[in-house]
């Protein structure tokens, strides 16, 4: 096959379905139901370190969470989830809420949607606990 | 002159077939409600790992190439192009591949490679094309050298990689069920590779076939998948980013910092790139098999069922 069909046949796919999925309403972010979820999230990334307890933030996108190994954060990835501890993180207020950035080359930045009383209280309590 | 023997590129001619079955899966899933999930981020980043895979093996194809016409070179044996020979090229290739596909998940060097391919928590279409930028650095070409040796010509041997390759796209499916129980007995089938895609501890280290599930059956791989069990799709720990680049390149860099840290011996600088995934040289992270373990003494009663050895 010419490399220049190929070429259109690669980026039109790729970009064609894309934008059919985006259009299917399939871009949606996850949502944890309640702290229970949050706290199962964690326990698939970390199953041996135990969540004491979670904060959800008020859209439910987020939680922190609180271990005997220190705070951690669940956040959506796309119709899923991930976690990290916040070992070594570096917070700060955002336009919409809060960045965290990680020494994790797999995670680097983890932008939290918050209401500025809310960022406002998250930050004081992480930069009680991290 | 069978020098100069081509074969068609089976994988770029595939690209349309590509396309037209993840629309018809996605068709499925949307209109049935079941069968599999589609997110658009996740999928947009499989497609663009498996264009990215077509442009390294444009690049750097040809160092594979040109080791395996070294080769062919200096063997004294041909085995012709009849149309047997290709068919024993291709299931010595497969059998090649489960080989491969099993050192991609027990040496770290190689799952840096090949990690990519398993860092998508989805399990559709799109996630077969999530493939390696870096096939090339892992040095595997080496596992094909004794085809190349017995008289099988290069172009063949690669020929039957990329039909290998198209078999197993079709597989990354959750629209099918279980295929008739022969299908199912002897070759890879959306049940079989989906065990494979499994991050539960049972399914670890589980069926490494491409097309021919009896390669896992001869060496004791084989894990069946369990109604009761369904397979949670990504790695032990999530990635958080879908950076194409940082999907590409995460495990590689995770080698280069844990094996240059200040105070380690050589012995344990060369273990951080050649031990399973997992290791480390203060036990510090888990392996397969710790993970496995530290289920079973969760779950006692899961000794010796499929996917875990007996307890005791
Ligand atoms: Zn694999
Ligand atoms: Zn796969």
């Amino acid at each position: 096959m010419p490399l220049h069909i190929l070429g259109i046949l690669v980026v039109g796919g790729i970009a064609g379905v894309a934008v059919l999925l985006h259009l299917l309403g399939l871009s949606r972010v996850r949502r944890f139901g309640d702290e229970a979820a949050a706290r199962a999230a964690w326990a698939a990334e970390f199953p041996d370190i135990p969540a004491n307890r979670a904060v959800l933030c008020r859209n439910r996108a987020a939680a922190l969470i609180e271990t005997p190994q220190g705070p951690g954060v669940v956040w959506p990835m796309g119709a899923d989830s991930t976690a990290r501890f916040l070992t070594g993180a570096r917070i700060a207020r955002s336009r919409d809420g809060l960045t965290i950035r990680l020494p994790d080359y797999t995670a680097p930045r983890i932008r939290l949607t918050l209401d500025p009383d809310e960022a406002e209280a998250w930050l004081t309590d992480l930069e009680k606990t991290a | 002159m069978s020098d100069q023997l081509t074969y068609p590129d089976v994988v770029q001619m595939a690209v349309p077939f590509f396309i037209a079955a993840i629309l018809i899966e996605l068709l499925w899933i949307v209109l049935k409600g079941r069968g599999g999930r589609y997110e658009t981020r996740d999928a947009l980043t499989s497609l663009i790992m498996g264009a990215g895979n077509v442009i390294s093996g444009i690049v750097l194809g040809f160092i594979a190439y040109g080791f395996f016409m070294v080769l062919w070179d200096i063997t004294p044996l041909d085995l012709g192009t009849a149309w047997y020979v290709v068919l024993l090229c291709f299931v010595l290739d497969d059998l090649r591949y489960y080989w491969v596909h099993r050192f991609g998940h027990r040496i770290r060097w190689v799952w840096a490679s090949h990690v990519n391919h398993h860092s998508s928590q989805h399990y559709n279409l799109t996630t077969a094309l999530r493939q390696t930028w870096t096939g090339t650095f892992t040095f595997m070409m080496i596992v094909r050298a004794p085809l190349i040796l017995l008289g099988f010509h290069p172009a063949m041997v690669l020929f039957c990689g990329g039909l290998n390759l198209i078999y197993q796209f079709w597989i990354h499916t959750e629209a099918i069920g279980r295929m008739p129980r022969w299908i199912e007995a002897v070759m890879n089938t959306p049940s079989h590779h989906r065990v494979h895609h499994g991050r539960n501890p049972r399914y670890l280290d589980a069926n490494y076939a491409g097309v021919f599930i009896i390669w896992d059956r001869m060496f004791g791989t084989f894990v069946p998948e369990l109604d009761e069990e369904k397979p949670d799709y990504g790695l032990v720990r999530n990635l958080g980013t879908f950076n194409p680049i940082r999907v590409a390149f995460h495990e590689w860099v995770g080698i280069f910092r844990d094996a240059t840290q200040p105070g380690l011996t050589w012995r344990q600088r060369l273990d951080y790139c050649i031990k399973p995934p997992g290791w480390s040289h203060d036990g510090s992270r888990d392996t397969s098999e710790a993970i496995k373990r530290k289920h079973l003494a969760r779950n006692p009663q899961d000794a010796g069922t499929p996917g875990f050895p007996e307890g005791g």
